[in-house]
């Protein structure tokens, strides 16, 4: 029964929103998937990109020349991509959800001054704009901020394994070992 | 010599008060009068005239006792028909009070055999004032045959109804009950939107909804007419008019206005997509223009750049160099030169690829540049809308919402138009951004390492 219940709920809030809820559920929906997807990178795929680069570079025997240089920067590079895919769309999900808030306010309040232009003081149809105006806002603020939080933790996970990986593909391993 | 002068003084100013004094006198032929040549003359005149004047002055006299008697007579006349007709009005009001009286006795008794008709006679005028405001207000006035002046008489009469009346206020309500339950089909005039009238066939919901030709419309009270609606309704429920027109199921779908008329009215008062827009105002103009010239150049970067993208990718899967492509060319550059050493084919590829990569960058700014610009120029609409605001509160006053919302809805209209065009820009720029960067990033680490693993294997192979 809770479901039936949860979903009258759901259904509830977005119908007192308005349409710019629908959109912000959208954005946020893929917003987390991004983010639960990077995650579940972190934790299995990129051990396994992790190896494959340590084997690439262990396989040459030759780990100072020139060439040996560049062949490690594409190596870091192609990690760092697979490390960073999708964080500047995280990013700017996060940024777009106090906008599209922003707008969710600015519609319901025209709401507001059209029932106020077209006959003073129906305070009912009133309130049907104001909650248009400040459900979306609340609902982009609190997407913004949960997205903000582990966009920041993201970020800075991905960059200290970018580190890791270029650190650990020694450019003198006869020196260093 | 001291009494001559003051002689001579008064004989000059007595002459023209004398001279005067004749004039007046004298009869009013003035002309006639012959004018006094000396003193004497002028004395034998007046001494004429004091004469005549004493005769008139008798005569006058004489006249006025005559008179004095007549009138006399007249106001003993005028007093005994005050008298008498004082004696007729005491009689009267004994009789008026009389009357009074009996029509008092009268009126209780009336009252006292009236008893519940007279709660009735109220009933029936209320009740058929009610009707006749419905009739005249709804929709169902517009299949004919509701009689208003029956209806009207009925309401402002103060006599008691007769019984033909009555039942036919009885047949008024009945026929009123019976055009509100059904949905009817009929032929009647309707003003169009041009403003002509026309016959047409209309089909009447109740007294909810009319169409024709798949149209609302509305009922117009004082001109007793059904008049199309300019704006109509949004088209899921226009469709169902359309099909409702058109069915031939005895269940329909059909969207009605409830409020008889009110919802539809509403509907012409709210501003369509476009007006909206217009309240924007330069603004709001300067926001789209922007806007769409963001776009259009965005989506031309974004396919420039696809198709670079998707040419490096062949050319790194490839082992011919084609120059149609930034990677190309850089891995043509360091093929030309193979000879140098590496130095300086570093210095040459990192030139090659900085003049690449400023071309893959071309125009992003401009996207970046709006998606920034347009909410902060949304911002401006506000401040400029709210000034109309607190002017039109300086100088009407803050009583009348409608002197205001001029410039609230420029504000908030460009504010809206500022976030419309930002969102999808800042996605744009954002994902044309990341592209570019990975192309770039491909350029300036793949392009040295594709050389490096290229000499290897050629030294392999060698």
């Amino acid at each position: 029964m809770w479901e039936v219940e949860a979903f009258a709920v759901v259904r509830g809030f977005i119908e007192q929103g308005g349409d710019v809820l629908l959109v912000i559920a959208f954005v946020t929906a893929v917003m987390w998937t991004l983010i639960l997807e990077r995650m579940w990178y972190f934790r299995t795929g990129f051990r396994h990109d992790f190896a494959q680069a340590q084997a690439l570079w262990d396989a040459r025997t030759d780990h100072s020349s020139w060439n040996s240089r560049q062949i490690r920067r594409v190596i870091v590079s192609d990690v760092r991509v697979e490390l960073f895919w999708g964080m500047g769309m995280i990013g700017t999900l996060v940024a777009l959800c106090p906008m599209l808030g922003l707008l969710g306010t600015v519609t319901g309040m025209i709401e507001v001054f059209d029932v106020m232009a077209a006959g003073g003081g129906n305070t009912r149809g009133m309130a049907a704009g104001v909650s248009k105006a400040t459900l979306p806002t609340m609902a982009g603020m609190v997407a913004a901020i949960s997205g903000m939080l582990f966009h920041v933790q993201l970020e800075r996970f991905a960059e200290s394994a970018a580190n890791r990986v270029s650190d650990n593909l020694e450019m003198f391993p006869e020196q260093s070992s | 010599m001291r009494t001559l002068l003051t002689t001579l003084l008064l004989f000059f100013v007595l002459w023209p008060t004398a001279a005067l004094l004749a004039e007046e006198t004298a009869s009013p032929p003035k002309a006639s009068k012959p004018q006094p040549r000396s003193l004497d003359e002028l004395l034998i005149m007046v001494s004429e005239g004091y004469e005549t004047e004493r005769e008139i002055n008798r005569r006058r006299v004489e006249e006025f006792i005559k008179n004095r008697d007549h009138q006399e007579r007249l106001l003993a006349d005028a007093m005994a028909v005050i008298s008498r007709e004082e004696a007729k009005s005491q009689i009267l009001e004994v009789e008026y009070n009389e009357n009074e009286l009996a029509i008092g006795t009268s009126q209780a008794r009336m009252t006292e055999r009236l008893g519940e008709l007279g709660e009735l006679f109220g009933v029936v005028r209320q009740v058929a004032a009610d009707l006749g405001a419905q009739t005249w207000n709804s929709l169902t006035s517009s299949d004919g045959g509701s009689q208003q002046e029956l209806l009207d008489r009925l309401g402002r009469s103060t006599e008691l109804p007769t019984t033909a009346d009555l039942e036919k206020l009885w047949l008024e309500l009945q026929r009123e009950i019976t055009k509100q339950g059904k949905v009817s089909r009929y032929r009647t005039t309707v003003l169009t939107i041009e403003g002509t009238q026309e016959e047409r066939e209309v089909i009447r919901a109740g007294p909810f909804s009319a169409i024709s030709n798949g149209r609302y419309l509305l009922w117009e009270p004082e001109d007793q007419l059904l008049r199309e609606l300019g704006r109509q309704p949004p088209s899921n429920h226009l469709d169902t008019a359309e099909s409702f027109a058109n069915a031939t199921t005895y269940f329909a779908k059909f969207s009605v206005d409830p409020s008889r008329g009110g919802l539809l009215l509403a509907l012409i008062d709210t501003p369509s997509r476009t007006e909206r827009v217009q309240q924007g105002g330069a603004v709001g103009a300067v926001i789209i223009v922007l806007g769409v010239v963001a776009l259009i150049v965005g989506v031309w970067r974004w396919i420039v750049i696809a198709i670079t993208s998707s040419k490096i990718s062949a050319q790194r899967n490839s082992e011919t160099i084609d120059v149609n492509n930034p990677l190309g060319r850089i891995l043509e550059v360091a093929e030309r030169n193979a000879n140098f050493d590496t130095e300086t084919l570093e210095l040459k590829l990192d030139e090659v690829v900085l003049r690449e990569s400023s071309k893959l960058e071309n125009f992003l700014w401009l996207v970046k540049t709006v998606s920034v610009i347009s909410p902060l120029l949304g911002l401006l609409g506000t401040v400029t809308g709210m000034i109309q605001t607190f002017q039109a509160i300086t100088l009407f006053g803050a009583g009348d919402p409608k002197m205001m919302a001029g410039g609230i809805s420029q504000a908030l209209v460009t504010t809206m138009l500022g976030l419309i065009v930002a969102i999808p820009l800042v996605l744009l720029s954002d994902t044309l951004a990341n592209s570019v960067r990975k192309l770039i990033d491909i350029l300036d680490e793949k392009s040295a390492g594709l050389i490096a693993l290229r000499s290897e294997k050629d030294n392999v192979g060698g």
